[in-house]
């Protein structure tokens, strides 16, 4: 299994070196055939995002593909040993396996549980294939790890929890609402965290939008970019009550709703919920309103406070997103060592085949004639002997199979029985 | 017997519905779906067969009546469930109906017989009351979820346990039209019992503590529904109420039933 990774991530580079070593997916088709055109390089998978820059290879048999990597990245980027060899790390056997399976599960992304990394993972895996690049080892290594990143997905909460403030927001909203198709959002003051938080609402579902900011023209443009309206400042108590969600974020150094305000806001919708986001500091909404009922009122602290808590949640689901992937790993390490084994049991049985087929036609001769039986019996005599002299070696390496002295040991059996061509 | 095969049935869909409610893994697992579907099978047969020895619907005593609800419920849940995938809902009903099947099963075999008790009217009448209790049982259900979720919201502080909590919204609906469903059988079935008792029974049989109870009962859920209809009692308050009134229910079905003379289960001394 002569798999070889040198990869850039956000933990080993900052962002400079990482964009030197970037290969944009109109280049990768070509990057991939340069690869794979050396001599001794057998498959090649580049993965290559904001974050991360992995070049995976795997070697022809006794070559040594450390070095032809290294000579790729040289030539491919033109850059300097000295000055990036301490950003790059390097992966060999099964650390590539399993580096390739954490990567594919969003647990080496910057954060973790991130959904983007599989399917961008996928793309480089179909760059690949178009390019065929992959044919053996890597290829089966590289579906295994799409299949251990949608495992992770499917078995862990990893990523199933908001962990920015406007996610955390949406998330919210939809606790309330159940599915925001036919809701109204309210931007009190337009800001760009508050138009972040309004586009997530409404590609979540959010229907209509409103605007109110004190310059009106700021609020038109606005509503403009989300199809929504625009609404006078003067008075927005009034608009408020169309509202099921209201992102505010005036600059004013006051409350814009008061307790008071929120009753008549909520009498007026016949005690339909109103949901606040108030990301506005000094704070937009009176924390009061929170205690009314069918009013919800989340500040930016109780937002982050949420993020946090959904930070922490994913770092206990991403230690048994680790289990799961170490689990993988050995699947597919003990796959691959059987794979590669067979081989050389085919090959031992089909030498001593050929020795005793050998060893029965010279000494036909002084045997002389025998009856079917006698012949049966001599057939089976040698083949039973055969059997039993192989049992051993064969229980042996299979025993060893993904350890580590499996492939001391193939190689040593190949040696002592002379199959070795 | 075949009581004590759904009833493990049951039990595993309880074990393997558990995990789910915590964790943020989407829906039930399907084992789990098919236990309850296999006990939902193996309790009806029972029912079917009680109903073919007895020539009528097996709801004469006390603890076939608990079946039946169990049955109810579990049908209830399952078909919810298909529909809005409520985990938690599996939480509230779930335990109760092994409960109420233990009972059950615990108590076979001493059905009483009553000519009283055949004939079409008293079918519908029993089915049509016990197809009330599961929609109330339901509405208690969804308001204590509606009222476990909005504290969670209030404080800003996501348990994971109740992470899976439907959104209020969706427990405000089940919540109305279980309660539309309750009240409209429950009227059912206290009009067809009317109607029977004037026909089977004599005496002042109007004061039978069980109808008055029945009656309470209803105008308790009448007035919920109202005032969840006009939306004067919106969210927090109606969640209370259908709380309350679910006692009443456990008051009706199971105090009363010891009490009562005419109405009751038990064989009359």
């Amino acid at each position: 299994m002569n798999l070889v990774l040198v990869g850039i991530s956000h933990r080993s580079a900052p962002v400079e070196v990482r964009e030197r070593m970037n290969i944009h997916e109109s280049r990768l088709g070509a990057a991939l055939s340069d690869l794979v055109a050396r001599e001794g390089i057998r498959e090649g998978l580049i993965l290559s995002t904001c974050n991360r820059v992995d070049l995976a290879a795997a070697g022809e048999e006794g070559s040594e593909a450390e070095p032809l990597l290294r000579g790729f990245l040289a030539d491919y980027h033109r850059y300097d040993p000295a000055a990036h060899d301490r950003h790059l790390y390097w992966y060999r056997g099964a650390d590539v396996v399993r580096h390739l399976f954490r990567v594919a599960s969003s647990l080496d992304s910057m954060i973790i549980g991130e959904p983007q990394i599989l399917g961008q993972f996928k793309q480089a895996y179909l760059a690949a294939r178009e390019a065929g690049a992959l044919s053996g080892t890597l290829r089966d290594v590289s579906e295994q790890a799409l299949a251990v990143g949608r495992r992770v997905r499917r078995e862990t909460g990893l990523g199933t929890s908001a962990v920015s403030v406007s996610y955390a927001a949406v998330e919210l909203a939809r606790k309330i609402f159940g599915t925001l198709g036919g809701k109204t959002v309210f931007i009190l003051g337009a800001g760009k965290m508050s138009e972040l938080a309004a586009r997530h609402l409404v590609s979540s579902g959010a229907s209509s939008i409103l605007v109110a900011n004190r310059t009106f023209a700021r609020a038109e443009e606005l509503a403009a970019a989300f199809g929504g309206t625009a609404v006078p400042f003067e008075g927005v108590l009034d608009h408020l009550q169309r509202a099921d969600i209201v992102i505010s974020s005036t600059g004013s150094p006051g409350l814009i709703v008061s307790r008071a305000a929120a009753e008549n806001l909520l009498a007026a919708r016949k005690q339909r919920p109103m949901f606040f986001v108030d990301i506005a500091v000094p704070r937009d909404i009176d924390p009061a309103v929170n205690d009314l009922d069918n009013a919800f009122v989340y500040d930016i602290d109780d937002l982050e406070q949420v993020v946090k808590e959904n930070l922490a949640e994913r770092r206990r689901e991403a230690v048994r997103a680790e289990k799961i992937v170490e689990e993988e790993v050995e699947r597919t390490l003990r796959r691959l060592a059987s794979r590669e084994l067979a081989p050389t049991i085919v090959a031992l049985e089909q030498r001593l085949e050929s020795i005793r087929r050998a060893e029965i036609e010279r000494y036909r001769g002084r045997l002389g004639e025998l009856t079917p039986e006698q012949r049966e019996s001599v057939e089976a005599l040698t083949r039973g002997m055969l059997n039993k002299i192989l049992h051993g070696p064969i229980t042996e390496m299979k025993s060893r199979v993904g350890g580590p002295e499996h492939g001391a040991l193939v190689n040593m059996v190949r040696k002592i029985f002379g199959i070795n061509d | 017997m075949l009581l004590w095969i759904a009833l493990s049935f049951y039990g595993c869909g309880i074990l393997l519905t558990l995990p789910s409610v915590a964790s943020r893994r989407p829906a039930l697992p399907r084992s789990a779906l098919i236990a309850l579907c296999c006990g939902l099978v193996f309790h009806g047969a029972w029912i079917e067969l009680s109903a073919v020895r007895l020539h009528r619907l097996p709801v004469s005593d006390l603890h076939s009546a608990i079946s039946f609800f169990a049955f109810d419920l579990t049908l209830a849940f399952l078909i919810i469930y298909l529909r809005y995938r409520l985990v938690w809902l599996g939480l509230f009903m779930l335990p109760f109906v092994f409960l109420l099947t233990l009972a059950a099963a615990l108590q076979a075999g001493r059905s009483f017989d009553s000519p009283n008790f055949r004939g079409g009217w008293v079918a519908i009448h029993v089915a049509s009351m016990f197809l009330g209790y599961t929609g109330f049982f339901i509405t208690f259900a969804a308001a204590a979820m509606y009222l476990i979720q909005e504290r969670e919201l209030k404080s800003k502080h996501v348990r994971p346990l109740f992470q899976r909590l439907p959104s209020l919204e969706v427990c405000d609906k089940l919540y109305y039209r279980s309660l539309v469903f309750g009240n409209i059988f429950l009227a059912l079935g206290l009009i067809t019992g009317f109607v029977w008792a004037s026909r089977t029974w004599t005496g002042p049989w109007q004061y039978d503590p069980k109808i008055l109870a029945t009656m309470v009962t209803w105008l308790i859920y009448l007035v919920l529904f109202s005032a969840r209809a006009s939306g004067t009692w919106p969210g927090r308050r109606s969640a209370y109420g259908a709380i309350f009134g679910f006692a009443a229910v456990m008051v009706t079905f199971l105090g009363v039933t010891f009490l009562s003379g005419q109405h009751g289960f038990l064989p009359r001394p």
